[in-house]
């Protein structure tokens, strides 16, 4: 290799010394919330005079962070769901359709990974009060799908790509309808892909913002929004809570995923 | 009598290209019929016409008399080995092989016996509970043949199902092919481009070149009697001589050598005419060669020969290869079975006569086939 990182001699350190630095600047203030969630004073001094479990109480207390929380999670099912479902039918049709147009398709359904969110969120604001879904359920799925849609495309397109196509027509010549065979054959054996998409899209939702911000109204709000929201009216260790335990889950997901792509393989 | 599998007249097209036409071909129960051709010849597009992936342009595949071009490849009951390892990659071997039997609903106990069958034809006992990913190639294609066979299939197909392997490997499996062959009698159609394979496995050979089928045959009818040059240096090693061609009655014809040697009674194929020009085929072990010094008269009768030069010469055991050159710089081969009189004390440098008897000989028109 042309950058050896044993036979950099004293430039090792250098480099070692930037990659703390640079993982600090990123992981301290995630610690300093979570430890700010546990400390006793009122006004987030730091370091805490005390440590004290009454933050996540209140928090437990009040109704509005357990229903923000259902309706985060309620959203972030079915968006998983949609855009894993969607996702599949839209990647066999790019990966395997032969019409005209395909890539101009292709483009358009990833556009919105490469679009501002602020764009997509106030296009999608506007459109949907005039339809009538500005701050239903059915409003925060749709559009959280529209952005977690190219992550689940590309993620099970390109597991779809690596399958060979002659696999299937293995399948097809043993019996099986077409459609028999994408489903026991071609679905199991890219179910990494499908997986990924699924997990993807979860935590797209999940931790999304600036359009739940549109979406919102007054009596349906996700997990974030309500941080923000609470945020913006007074800054209470309350809200450190509620951030240190969307990063719990969030953190759950990510292992639960890493252990079943270990088993998996 | 009609065929068992019959074949007729199929034209595949893919806009201008022509993939294969004229392919006609009548295969008997329980054959096994090998397509031997180059790449790209159309053994493939032949094979995927029959398996019901492609739609043939024009013609018809008819088992039983009864045409299957309007029944779907699920519906076919065609077994089908493919060129690459098609497995499916998350179920056991033994659930691979069980496939087919469960997308036919077929009760769990004949599942299980016929699984256990098929897994003790095809030798996978050791194997039988392991991932695709765990198996080695020759063991892929050894469950692949298994999974195919397991419903009992009229016809067999399997496109280059050892091409990914090597060479020992793939003898060992050809071998097993043959013997699975003549254990469940099925009707098998297999491509090839190695000719070896094709003469191991084959009952007959069908010799494909530019999408056309040159000659039927079995290898011994394909060896001594090639009906175009493009089958002669296809099937076994020859040797050819440009040569003009002299005079033809019926098979056999005169012809001149380029250095004005007169050859009479040489075998002719295809459409040769007097006066045209044309390629002489020699099989390097039907060739003698000798010392030109040495003042022995062209001995058998109807023996024709020529001077050569002696390029090259490698002792291989059990035969001695010759390449030689004409006093025109055409090269030719000859092998001399070991202890076979008349070469001894030859060099290289020297200069030698090449003889052969004259039927032997073949000839086939310049045009044929390149
Ligand atoms: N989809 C296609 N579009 C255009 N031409 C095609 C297509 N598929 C095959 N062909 C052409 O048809 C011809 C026959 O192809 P085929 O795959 O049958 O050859 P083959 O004998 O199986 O060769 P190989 O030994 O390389 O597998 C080739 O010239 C190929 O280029
Ligand atoms: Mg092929």
């Amino acid at each position: 290799m042309l950058l050896d990182f044993d036979r950099l001699g004293g430039l090792k350190w250098v480099l070692v010394g930037i990659g703390i630095l640079v993982s600090a600047f990123l992981l301290l203030p995630i610690l300093f919330t979570v430890a700010l969630s546990f400390g006793s004073s009122q006004w987030l001094l730091f370091p805490p005079p005390g440590w004290t479990l009454r933050w996540y109480e209140e928090l437990w207390a009040d109704p509005r962070w357990i229903t923000s929380t259902l309706t985060s999670l309620q959203c972030a099912v079915l968006v998983t769901l949609l855009a894993t479902g969607l996702g599949l039918l839209a990647s066999f049709g790019l990966v395997r359709g032969r019409f005209a147009g395909r890539e101009t398709v292709r483009a358009l359904f990833l556009m919105p990974m490469i679009m501002p969110v602020i764009v997509v969120a106030v296009a999608l604001y506007a459109f949907f009060l005039r339809i009538g879904l500005g701050g239903t359920l059915i409003g925060f799925v749709l559009a959280h799908t529209v952005i977690a849609l190219p992550l689940a495309i590309t993620s099970i397109s390109n597991a779809l790509e690596r399958f060979d196509k002659a696999i299937e027509d293995a399948a097809i010549l043993c019996g099986a309808s077409p459609w028999e065979a994408r489903l026991r054959v071609t679905i199991p054996a890219i179910r990494d892909g499908l997986f990924g998409a699924a997990v993807f899209s979860f935590l797209t939702s999940w931790d999304e913002v600036v359009i739940a911000i549109f979406m919102a109204s007054p009596t349906l709000q996700t997990l974030p929004v309500h941080i923000w929201g609470t945020l913006r009216q007074d800054l209470t260790p309350v809200v450190a809570a509620a951030s240190s335990l969307l990063l719990l889950f969030t953190l759950a997901v990510m292992l639960l995923a890493a252990w079943f792509r270990r088993r998996s393989t | 009598m009609t065929p068992f599998l019959d074949i007729q007249n199929i034209k595949k097209t893919y806009g201008a290209t022509v993939a294969v036409q004229d392919v006609t071909l009548g295969i008997g129960r329980g054959e096994f019929v090998t397509f031997l051709g180059p790449s790209g010849s159309g053994k493939s597009t032949t094979l995927y016409v029959i398996a019901g992936f492609l739609d043939p342009t024009e013609g018809d595949v008819r088992i039983q008399g009864q045409s299957i071009l309007s029944v779907p490849s699920h519906k076919r009951n065609i077994g089908m080995v493919f060129q690459r390892y098609t497995l499916f990659p998350h179920l056991t071997v033994a659930e691979n092989v069980a496939f087919p039997l469960r997308v036919r609903r077929r009760p769990n106990d004949e599942i299980e016996r016929k699984v256990a069958e098929m897994v003790r034809l095809a030798r996978l006992e050791t194997v039988r509970d392991r991932l695709p990913s765990q198996l080695s190639g020759g063991q892929q294609q050894r469950v692949a043949l298994a999974r195919a066979l397991v419903y009992d299939p009229p016809v067999l197909l399997m496109d280059e199902p050892l091409s990914a392997l090597d060479k020992k490997l793939r003898e060992e499996i050809q071998y097993e092919i043959r013997r699975i062959h003549q254990e469940t009698g099925v009707t098998i159609l297999y491509v090839t481009h190695d000719q070896e394979e094709a003469l191991r496995l084959s009952d007959r050979i069908a010799v494909f070149s530019q999408g056309r089928i040159d000659q039927i045959g079995t290898s011994a009818e394909l060896y001594q009697n090639p009906a175009t040059r493009f089958v002669a240096g296809f099937v076994g090693n020859s040797d050819f001589l440009s040569c003009r061609i002299d005079r033809v009655e019926g098979h056999s014809a005169r012809i001149v050598l380029p250095d004005g040697a007169c050859v009479s009674g040489v075998r002719s194929h295809g459409t040769v005419r007097a006066g045209s020009e044309g390629t002489l085929m020699l099989r390097p072990e039907r060739v003698r060669i000798r010392n030109a010094a040495s003042n022995t008269t062209p001995s058998e009768n109807g023996a024709a020969g020529l001077s050569v030069t002696i390029r090259d010469i490698t002792f291989l055991g059990d035969n001695t290869h010759f390449a030689v050159e004409t006093d025109w710089k055409q090269p030719m081969a000859i092998r001399v079975p070991f202890g076979r009189a008349g070469a001894e004390g030859l060099a290289v440098g020297d200069r030698a006569r090449v003889d052969w008897v004259a039927e032997d000989a073949h000839v086939f028109a310049e045009s044929a086939n390149g």
